[in-house]
C-alpha cells in the first residue's frame, strides 16, 4: 500500500492519555487507595553483608502492626525476571532475607492503620546482626579468599556452587581469532569503563495488594509486565494464576527499572495475606536508590584490521559488576556479545564475559541492556582506528557495518535473523552533510580556554527478541480486538506504555487496518484476567512485537467483519474494500466499482447483532520471527572549558532508522529523551559507595546523585532529529522499534567530540569536570 | 503509644475551603494526598529534590513536601486540577499535550504548576527564564525540550488572549 494512503500511521495526533495526565486524573500505583487499607514500611539492612541472629517484632505488634520476617514468607529462591527460559534462569532472590548482601536489602516489614503508626512500629523492631566481611570491587571479589556472597544458587532446578563470586559467565567464539589476528595488519587493544547509573524514574517503586475472599490476590504495581508479575507471585505464594490478578496502571517512568518483578511486590503481598487487609507499600526515594541501577562494565577490546580499514578479528572481555543479586546477567552477557558482533563484520571473534557479585545494589536492565556500554567501547575504538589509518571515521564505519541481508544477533547467540531494512548509509551520509562534517571534522590541535570539537557515533537496538528459532528468550505478544455495534473498536493488550506512547502507536495500527477514525479506537483498561500473555514492554519491542501481534489479531477481526459485510452487501468478501470516512466518523466497507453497495463498520456490527450472527472479535498471539535492528546515529558538538573542565554539548543531530514512523511527534520525543539520558550517562551520572559503611555516597538524594537539568542541554534550536526513509517488511505497516536505540550511541559520540576538542581520549565515563582537568594536567606534564 | 496532638487546618484548595486535623510535623504534601485526596500532587522524593509535588501557595510555586501543612493555614493552594479540567483545560495543559511535553506524566503536575507560577508573574519569559524556573522540576523522560516549547507556546497564547480582551 502507498504510504500516502495511510490515514493514521505516520500522522501526528494527540496522545490518548494526554488529557488525563495534564489535568491530574491519571491514576498511578501510588494513587491507588482501598477501603481499610494498611500502610507498610520495610526494615532494610544497615550493613552491606550480615547474617541476622534475631529479629524481635513483639513491641511493634503491641502497637497493632502486622509484622513479617523471613520466617513468615515462603522459603524459596527465585529470579525476579522470568523472561529467560526456566532451564537457563539463575535464582538467588528471596522475599525477605536472613543474609542481607547489600545496604538496603529487605529483612522484615510492618503494616499498620496509618503511615505514622507503621513508622513507629518499624522503629520498634529489634534486629541483632552479625556483620560479615563485604566486597565492593568486582576484581577483588573474583580473588581466592574474598568474601563469598552466595555459596549456592539455583540454575533452573539445580543447586549449583558459586565460585569466586562469579554469577554467570559466557564464552562465544566464531571463526578462529588466532588466524584472524595473524591476518591483521594493525592490532590494538583498549579497556573501557562505564558507570553505575541510577534509573531515577520519577515514580518510586510501589505496590498495593488486596487479599481476596477466595484466597486470591489483586495487585496494582509499577511494572513493565503484568503477566510476569502474576506468574511469579503465583509461584512464590502457591496461588493458582486464576486467582492472582495484576491490574495495569499508569507507570511513572521506568527505563528498565521495573523490567523484573520489583522486590517490594512480594513483600506487600505477604503483608496483605497475613493482615487480611489491603496493604500499600510505597518506596521512599532513598529506598528506591537502594533497589536498582544500570550494569557498570569493564570492557577490554582487541581489534585487528587490514590497512584498508577492513576489520578481520576481535576479542572482547567483559566484566560486569552486578551487585548483590543476579537479575538477568546471563542473557545480558549474551546480548553484549550480540551488540558487539552486530555492529561491524568480524570474521573471527571471541567474547568472554563474566558477571560478578559484589555487596552493592543489584543492577538490572536500563535503557540499552549492555548496548550503551558496548557501543561506547566499539565506537570509541572505531574513531581511534580511523585516526591511525588516517581515514574519515564515517568512511571506516561504512566499510565495516553489518547491514542489509546480513545476519543480526543483537539479542544474543540464540536470537539470529536476517536484516531486511537498513538506513545506515542514508543516516551517515546525510547526517554528515547536514552537520557540515567535511568542514568541521579536522584532526588538529585546538587552542584557547574554550575548545570546540565534533564527534559522531552510530549504533542500533533490536526491535524485540523474536527469531525463527525459539532460543533462550521468551518473546511474544497477544491481543484481543472487538468491533463495537457503533463502529468503534476496543483493543485489549497487556503491553505497557512506559510513557513513550506505545499504546498510541498500537491504536493507530488498529485504526489503519480497519480504516476507522483514530478517535474511534479505544485502549481498554485491563488486567491479567482480561488479557492474553505479553512478555513485557522491554527490548524496544512495543510497536514491532506488541503492535505486530495486534496487527495480526485486527486482521482476523477484519476477516470476520468482511464476511458479515459480504452477507449484507451480497458480494464475496474478496470483492470488498475499506476506506475511512472521517466526516461520518466511520470506517466504510464497499464493493469496488459498484455504486450504492456501501455500508459503515458500525452498521455491519449492528446488523450482525440484530441478526444474532455474533460479535466481531478476535484473540490471538504472535511471535515475531525477526528482531530487526533500529539503527541510530548521533553527531554531537561540544565546547570544553579547559579551566573548569566543564563539557558543554552545544549541538546535536540524531538520525534514526525506525522503519515506518508511526507516531512522528512521539518518536521525536523518544530521541530527545534518549539524547538527554545519554548525555547524563556520558557526562555526570554514577553511583558511588562508601566502602566502610557500604552506603551510597549520595545518601539516597537525587541532588547528590546528580542529573542533568533543562539548562545543561544544547540550546533547543540546536537539537535536530531526522528519520531515514525505510520500511521494515516484517513489521506492522513497515515499523520497527526506537526506544533504546535513541540512547545507545550518545556516550561514544560525546567522547569522540571531546577527543576532537582537546585531544584526550576518555575511556571511562562519566567524563566529569574533575576527570577532564586531571587528564589535561596529565597531558601538560607529558608535554613538559 | 505515641499520639501526636492534632491542630485544625483550613486551606483554600482550588477555590474551595477545606478543613483537616493535622499533626505539627505533617507536610502539606501529606495532607493534600492522604487527607484531602488530591493525588494529582505527586510525591517523587519527599525531600525537595524533584519538584513533582509543586503547588501554588498564595500564587507562588512551592514544594509541598518541604512545606509544613500548618504553615499553609488559611492560604490558597492551587494544584494541577485547579489550573484546568478535562472540559476546560488551561492553555498550558493544552500545549503540554500538543507539544508532546508529557511522556510518563509523573512530573507533569509539578511542571505545569511551576510553569503557571512563572507565567502569572512573567507573561513573556525568555527560554533562559523558563529553564531557570523549571530547574527544580526533574523530568527523566522528555529531555526538557518539548516542555520548554510547550511553556513558550502557552505564554504566547495567553498573551494573545489577553490582548484580544483589551
Amino acid at each position: 500500500m502507498e504510504k500516502s494512503q495511510y490515514h493514521a500511521i505516520g500522522k501526528t495526533s494527540i496522545r490518548k492519555d494526554g488529557i488525563s495526565k495534564v489535568t491530574g486524573h491519571e491514576i498511578y500505583t501510588t494513587d491507588v487507595v482501598l477501603p481499610r487499607m494498611f500502610h507498610a514500611r520495610v526494615l532494610r539492612s544497615s550493613f552491606p553483608h550480615a547474617t541476622i541472629k534475631t529479629i524481635d517484632t513483639r513491641e511493634a505488634e503491641k502497637l497493632g502492626a502486622v509484622c513479617i520476617t523471613p520466617r513468615d514468607v515462603p522459603n524459596l529462591r527465585y529470579a525476579e525476571r522470568i523472561v529467560t527460559i526456566p532451564s537457563k534462569t539463575f535464582k538467588d532472590r528471596q522475599v525477605l532475607t536472613h543474609t542481607p548482601r547489600h545496604v538496603g536489602e529487605a529483612i522484615a516489614a510492618v503494616a499498620a492503620e496509618t503511615e505514622d503508626l507503621a513508622e513507629q512500629a518499624l522503629s520498634l523492631v529489634r534486629v541483632e546482626y552479625e556483620r560479615l566481611p563485604a566486597v565492593f570491587d568486582p576484581f577483588e571479589a573474583m580473588k581466592e579468599g574474598s568474601p563469598l556472597l552466595h555459596r549456592t544458587i539455583l540454575f533452573g532446578q539445580d543447586e549449583i556452587k558459586v565460585k569466586n563470586n562469579i554469577a554467570a559467565s559466557r564464552e562465544i567464539v566464531e571463526g578462529d581469532i588466532e588466524k584472524g589476528f595473524k591476518e591483521a595488519e594493525i592490532i590494538f587493544e583498549e579497556t573501557f569503563e562505564t558507570g553505575r547509573v541510577y534509573h531515577a524514574q520519577m515514580e518510586p517503586k510501589s505496590v498495593v495488594c488486596q487479599p481476596e475472599a477466595d484466597g486470591g490476590i489483586t495487585v496494582w504495581t509499577t511494572t513493565q509486565t503484568i503477566h510476569n508479575v502474576r506468574q511469579l507471585l503465583g509461584e512464590i505464594f502457591n496461588i493458582p494464576l486464576s486467582r492472582v490478578n495484576v491490574k495495569k496502571v499508569a507507570l511513572g517512568g521506568s527505563f528498565g527499572s521495573s523490567i523484573q518483578m520489583n522486590s517490594v511486590v512480594p513483600i506487600g503481598v505477604a503483608l496483605a495475606l497475613k493482615a487480611r487487609r489491603p496493604v500499600k507499600l510505597v518506596s521512599s526515594r532513598e529506598e528506591d536508590m537502594y533497589d536498582h541501577c544500570k550494569y557498570p562494565s569493564w570492557i577490554q577490546l582487541k581489534l585487528g584490521a587490514k590497512r584498508d580499514g577492513t576489520l578481520v578479528a576481535g576479542h572482547m572481555k567483559v566484566i560486569i559488576d552486578i551487585g548483590a543479586h543476579n537479575t538477568q546477567a546471563y542473557p545480558l552477557l549474551g546480548c553484549m556479545a550480540g551488540w558487539w558482533v552486530s555492529l561491524y563484520r568480524l570474521p573471527h571473534l571471541k567474547f568472554e564475559g563474566r558477571a560478578v557479585y559484589t555487596n552493592k545494589v543489584p543492577a538490572c536492565a536500563m535503557q540499552g541492556f549492555g548496548n550503551p556500554q558496548v557501543t561506547f567501547a566499539v565506537e570509541s575504538m572505531m574513531d581511534m582506528l580511523a585516526e591511525r589509518l588516517e581515514i574519515d571515521p564515517i568512511d571506516l564505519r561504512l566499510k565495516n557495518y553489518v547491514g542489509l541481508g546480513e545476519t543480526f544477533w543483537g539479542q544474543g547467540p540464540t536470537v539470529k535473523s536476517i536484516i531486511r531494512s537498513c538506513g545506515v548509509e542514508e543516516m551517515l551520509r546525510k547526517g554528515a552533510e547536514l552537520v557540515g562534517w567535511k568542514d568541521k571534522f579536522k584532526r588538529e590541535k585546538k587552542e584557547g580556554v574554550i575548545r570546540r570539537g565534533i564527534g559522531m557515533a552510530r549504533g542500533f537496538h533490536t526491535s524485540g527478541a523474536g527469531a525463527p528459532m525459539a532460543g533462550e528468550v521468551i518473546d511474544y505478544s497477544g491481543s484481543i480486538v472487538k468491533i463495537n455495534e457503533d463502529g468503534s473498536v476496543d483493543f485489549l493488550t497487556a503491553l505497557m506504555d512506559l510513557g513513550g506512547g506505545t499504546l498510541d502507536a498500537l491504536a493507530k495500527i488498529v485504526a489503519e487496518e480497519l480504516k476507522v477514525p483514530l478517535d474511534k479506537v479505544g485502549i481498554s483498561p485491563v488486567d491479567t484476567r482480561t488479557t492474553v500473555y505479553d512478555v513485557a514492554t522491554h527490548a524496544t519491542r512495543g510497536i514491532y512485537c506488541g503492535g505486530g501481534a495486534l496487527h495480526k489479531v485486527t486482521g482476523q477481526a477484519k476477516t470476520k467483519l468482511l464476511e458479515f459485510a459480504s452477507r449484507i452487501l451480497q458480494a464475496p468478501p474478496h470483492s470488498l474494500k475499506m476506506e475511512v470516512d472521517e466526516e461520518a466518523g466511520q470506517g466504510m466497507v464497499y464493493v469496488d466499482g459498484v455504486q450504492g453497495r456501501r455500508i459503515s463498520v458500525g452498521e455491519v456490527a449492528k446488523t450482525a447483532q440484530i441478526n444474532n450472527w455474533g460479535t466481531i472479535a478476535a484473540v490471538d498471539s504472535l511471535r515475531q520471527v525477526s528482531c530487526p535492528p533500529c539503527f541510530m546515529a548521533y553527531f554531537i558538538e561540544v565546547e570544553v572549558n579547559t579551566e573548569t573542565g566543564v563539557i558543554k554539548p552545544t549541538k546535536a543531530l540524531a538520525y534514526a532508522d525506525v522503519g515506518q514512523v508511526v507516531n512522528p511527534d512521539l518518536a521525536r520525543g523518544q530521541l530527545f529523551g534518549g539524547l538527554y539520558r545519554g548525555l547524563g550517562y556520558a557526562l555526570l551520572e554514577d553511583t558511588q559507595y562508601d566502602e566502610e559503611s557500604g552506603e551510597l555516597t549520595s545518601g539516597g538524594w537525587i541532588t547528590d546523585f546528580k542529573m542533568l537539568t533543562a539548562n545543561d542541554l544544547p540550546e533547543m534550536d540546536n537539537i535536530e532529529v531526522h528519520f531515514t526513509d525505510t520500511y521494515e517488511p516484517t513489521g506492522p505497516f513497515g515499523a520497527k522499534g526506537i526506544g533504546e536505540a535513541a540512547l545507545n550511541p550518545v556516550a561514544a559520540a560525546l567522547a569522540n567530540a571531546v577527543y576532537n576538542a582537546i585531544g584526550v581520549r576518555f575511556k571511562k565515563i562519566p567524563i566529569t569536570p574533575e576527570r577532564v582537568l586531571e587528564a589535561l594536567k596529565g597531558m601538560e606534564k607529558r608535554n613538559d | 503509644m505515641k499520639v501526636s496532638k492534632t491542630y485544625p487546618l483550613k486551606l483554600n484548595v482550588n477555590g474551595e475551603w477545606k478543613k483537616a486535623e493535622v499533626t505539627p510535623r505533617e507536610t502539606l504534601l501529606h495532607v493534600m494526598r492522604e487527607r484531602l485526596s488530591h493525588t494529582e500532587v505527586k510525591e517523587g522524593c519527599g525531600k525537595g529534590d524533584c519538584g513533582a509535588c509543586a503547588v501554588l501557595l498564595d500564587g507562588k510555586p512551592v514544594n509541598a513536601c518541604l512545606t509544613l501543612a500548618l504553615q499553609a493555614d488559611g492560604q490558597r493552594v492551587v494544584t494541577l486540577k485547579g489550573i484546568g479540567t478535562p472540559d476546560k483545560p488551561h492553555p498550558l495543559q493544552e500545549s503540554f499535550i500538543k507539544k508532546g511535553a508529557i511522556q510518563c506524566g509523573f512530573c507533569s503536575a509539578g511542571m505545569i504548576v511551576t510553569a503557571k507560577g512563572l507565567l502569572d508573574k512573567n507573561p513573556k519569559p525568555s527560554r533562559e527564564e523558563i529553564g531557570k524556573a523549571i530547574s527544580g522540576n526533574l523530568c527523566r523522560c522528555t529531555g526538557y525540550k518539548k516542555i520548554i516549547e510547550a511553556i513558550e507556546e502557552a505564554a504566547l497564547k495567553l498573551r494573545r488572549t489577553k490582548n484580544d480582551r483589551r
